[in-house]
């Protein structure tokens, strides 16, 4: 129920340009789509509470991997991981960041606020002792190789150990105990009172509803603080979103519908900025069971079993034209599982062709020339654009002869019907928060307890070649040789298709056009992405 | 009359009961919790432990005996996404939905009542024509898109009113609200004529097919005889009579305001409880949702009750002995 009130607006456009309000320079004013539920770091992974959170607290390394409180990391041996650590910083309260913050930190992540798990601590479940080396080294031991867990770190924000009560030194353990008598309450780091990082913006109000009010951090280690003052708010609809920009309300908005930036065009006073992001999207194709959920074909057999009709899925599609046309340019064509400008991707993997009649031939050589019935799944709130990419592929496929009924719902349908294994085909998309190899370990590998690997693994895929890569993978903690792995079993996954690359999603974010933005790949929005121009 | 509200109440009673066993099917079927607030790189273990957290692992009756238990010790349970009990994020979220439903009927009422009274009286003039055209624009025009063109014209082109928000509050009795202040009051304009919208035409409406119908009642054209001037004559005589239906009509609709402004809260952002009701089945957090419906359902009974006892005052035939 999409209203594009904006064509109206676009009729009498001359008066909302005239009209247009200068923002105070000072102060940002940010619309985000979806609200944050809280300022505990360690309770939420969501996108919009890790957003918020990011203006207030930091991690020892950014997701973009720019040092933030360590200045280098190094793996001492294959199970010690060291955290070199940024001298002369403090928190909001005053405090000097050391060693113990971290300590303490990682207990808080793994202590139960409430009886309850914080959501966040499956990244460190691998992890046994965090160690102060001395006040600005820390080392952090694993029970046995865990390379990934630099990336994991990543959400591991950074709390000032003055918050909490407790008998020096920490000592860490994975139920947060760590000899802590006392932790901040919940209703403290609510108010305000004890949302203490060292971000480039102090919390100065919070409300339940997600609206954030923030001033600049003016004892930054870095002379970072674009803005004196920031507001967040949230608006979930995107009409209304709009809305507020063009009211003035809200300098900047997250996720504008396509619609609504095909009018933005016209008005000098807005503009758009669009970021290639991390998110890939993709068909997963359940190519191992018996009867694939929702497909059939003539013979009774599981088509997608077959190479070749999965081959002809991929040449089926025209990527170029969902990108141009359906997406107005903002995505990329995608020629693999993860993007192929992440680090750790192979930049030169050659497109995927878009080729009916092979397809068609290649179907017929297969025995499926006709008596292929597919039904596609797809979230229908979940990806920019998501049911009408799905409405182009469904129709790609009917062109070659398949049978495609689409079944669009609500993300939290789709969900459930997902973890039921109830669809054969389905539309994902994947944010890669974790580097360029989470998704195909996850969703590609067989199942492994050992090395987490194939926890999702909806395609029942199995190949030898490539779950030997990733084992590896799973281990290796030099670099360059993890990346050979990935690319490796990547290699191995786009040649079997056990899923259809399609794109890899941009962010997208409309704004004041006297305003610069610079967005980030991670689809979090913050406000030192923004400056005045 | 005692005998009347106990019955009222063990039947409400009843109502929540059966409304709790519903919604806790309706949105058992709906969506799992579990994947909806899992990590995508959560292992099986993790979700495994993640349901026996949210006791989700236990079969569906003894969910629902856990549930009404809590309910009846006056514990409505946690929400899922806000790690806080449901109550207190209801209560946190009730006044504003509470200023701007009665600000709609408010608005409502002293609009509609007098623009219908006065089309029912001359029906055949001008203005009322003018009148019963504008209302049926007013119905027929769905909610959410009134909702866009007023901040089209008011928020985007004239640059009046903002968009969307609460704005700034002030206390009283230690619950703030946004009508206490004149920034609070700039942003409730608009969603509260949205809502407003759609109470007019209906008041209108009533007041004035009400008014068609007493007016040429016998006891009125007997008052006219009697020489009693037309003002008493509205105000003692037809407006008493046109009543009954407007009450009845503005209990219900005053607890549709407060339950159900999803669309106006939604689009204005107004961070009322219609609000947290939408993205809590976003999100599928059960126990908001559930919790959210049965106090819904009780206050539907409770503002029942309270028309039921207006009408005896309003017209003093209706006794309710039985």
């Amino acid at each position: 129920m999409q209203i594009n009130y904006l064509k109206l607006a676009a009729a009498v456009g001359v008066f909302s340009s005239l009209l247009a309000s200068s923002a105070g320079a000072d102060t940002l004013r940010m619309a985000y789509s979806a609200a944050p539920s809280t300022v505990d770091p360690f309770k939420s992974s969501a996108s919009p509470t890790a957003s918020l959170n990011e203006h207030i607290y930091e991690a020892l390394v950014s997701r973009t991997d720019q040092p933030l409180l360590a200045t280098s990391y190094e793996w001492q041996d294959n199970t010690t991981l060291l955290f070199h650590l940024r001298e002369g910083v403090t928190f909001h309260n005053g405090a000097a960041f050391t060693a113990q913050d971290v300590v303490y930190s990682a207990c808080r992540m793994m202590y139960r606020v409430d009886g309850k798990k914080n959501m966040l601590t499956s990244a460190m479940s691998p992890v046994t002792d965090v160690k102060v080396i001395d006040d600005h080294t820390v080392a952090f031991t694993t029970l046995k190789a865990y390379p990934v867990l630099p990336e994991k770190l990543k959400s591991l924000s950074i709390l000032s150990a003055s918050q909490a009560d407790f008998t020096v030194p920490l000592q860490y353990d994975n139920t947060g105990d760590c000899g802590i008598t006392r932790y901040p309450t919940r209703a403290q780091f609510e108010s305000g009172e004890m949302a203490n990082g060292t971000g480039k913006y102090t919390l100065e109000s919070f409300a339940n509803t997600g609206d954030a009010d923030l001033v600049r951090n003016p004892n930054h280690w870095s002379d970072g603080g674009n803005w004196d003052r920031v507001e967040i708010r949230s608006v979930k609809n995107s009409g209304a979103r709009m809305a507020g920009l063009l009211a003035g309300d809200f300098n900047l908005v997250e996720n504008p519908t396509m619609e609504d930036l095909e009018s933005l065009k016209d008005d000098a006073a807005y503009s758009s900025t669009s970021t290639p992001s991390w998110r890939t999207i993709f068909l997963i194709l359940d190519v191992g069971s018996e009867q694939a959920p929702g497909v059939t074909a003539a013979d009774g057999s599981n088509p997608l079993a077959d190479l070749r009709v999965r081959k002809a899925l991929s040449l089926a599609v025209n990527r170029e034209a969902i990108v141009e046309r359906l997406m107005g340019g903002m995505a990329t064509v995608a020629s693999q599982f993860s993007p192929s400008y992440r680090e750790g991707a192979d930049p030169t993997m050659p497109d995927l062709t878009y080729d009916p009649e092979q397809a068609k031939a290649l179907l017929a050589e297969a025995g499926y020339a006709t008596g292929i019935k597919m039904e596609l799944n797809v979230p229908n709130d979940r990806y920019i654009n998501g049911t009408r990419v799905a409405q182009a592929i469904a129709q790609y496929f009917t062109r070659v002869g398949i049978e495609v009924s689409l079944k669009a719902e609500p993300w939290s349908v789709f969900k459930k019907g997902r973890k039921n294994r109830d669809f054969g085909v389905f539309m994902y998309g994947w944010g890669h928060p974790q580097g360029a190899a989470q998704m195909i370990s996850y969703a590609f590998a067989s199942r492994n307890k050992d090395l987490n690997l194939g926890v999702s693994n909806y395609s029942n895929y199995h190949n030898a070649d490539f779950d030997a890569a990733m084992e590896k993978w799973a281990v290796e903690t030099d670099k360059q040789a993890s990346h050979g792995y990935l690319q490796a079993a990547m290699q191995v996954a786009v040649d079997e298709l056990p899923g259809i690359p399609l794109y890899y999603q941009h962010s997208i974010w409309a704004h004041d056009s006297n305003l610069t933005v610079v967005g980030r790949p991670d689809e979090r929005t913050f406000a030192d992405m923004v400056s005045p121009k | 009359m005692l005998i009347y509200i106990a019955k009222r109440m063990w039947q409400s009673l009843i109502l929540a009961f059966i409304m709790s066993l519903i919604v806790f099917m309706g949105m058992f079927v709906v969506g799992d919790p579990v994947e909806m607030l899992a990590d995508e790189d959560f292992t099986e273990q993790d979700k495994i432990d993640l349901a026996i957290e949210l006791g989700l692992d236990k079969p569906l009756y003894e969910q629902y005996f856990t549930f009404a238990g809590n309910i009846l010790q006056g514990d409505f349970g946690v929400s899922y996404v806000h790690n806080r009990p449901v109550l207190e994020l209801i209560i946190e979220r009730l006044p504003a939905t509470l200023e701007i439903a009665l600000l709609a009927m408010f608005i409502g009422l002293s609009i509609g009542i007098p623009m219908g009274i006065y089309s029912g009286i001359k029906s055949s003039s001008k203005p009322s024509r003018l009148i019963s055209f504008l209302t049926t624009v007013g119905y027929s025009i769905p909610n959410f898109w009134q909702a866009l063109l007023l901040i089209l014209v008011f928020a985007v082109f004239l640059k009046w009113l903002p968009a969307s928000g609460r704005g700034d509050t002030n206390p009283l009795f230690g619950i703030e609200w946004s009508l206490l202040s004149i920034d609070g009051l700039r942003h409730m304009a608009l969603p509260a004529i949205n809502l407003a919208i759609y109470k007019i035409c209906m008041q209108t409406r009533l007041a004035k097919s009400g008014t068609q119908e007493v007016l040429y009642q016998e006891y009125m054209t007997f008052a006219r005889a009697k020489g009693i001037s037309k003002q008493r004559i509205i105000r003692r005589h037809l407006l008493r009579n046109i009543l009954i239906p407007i009450v009845t009509i503005t209990g219900l609709e005053v607890g549709g305001l407060i339950a159900f402004s999803t669309v106006t809260e939604t689009v204005f952002a107004w961070p009322g409880i219609g609000k947290l009701l939408l993205d809590s089945i976003h999100m599928v957090d059960r126990p908001v949702v559930v919790a959210y419906l049965i106090l819904i359902t009780l206050m539907f009974v409770f503002i029942n009750f309270v028309v039921d006892v207006l009408y005896a005052i309003l017209d003093p035939r209706i006794r309710y002995q039985k």
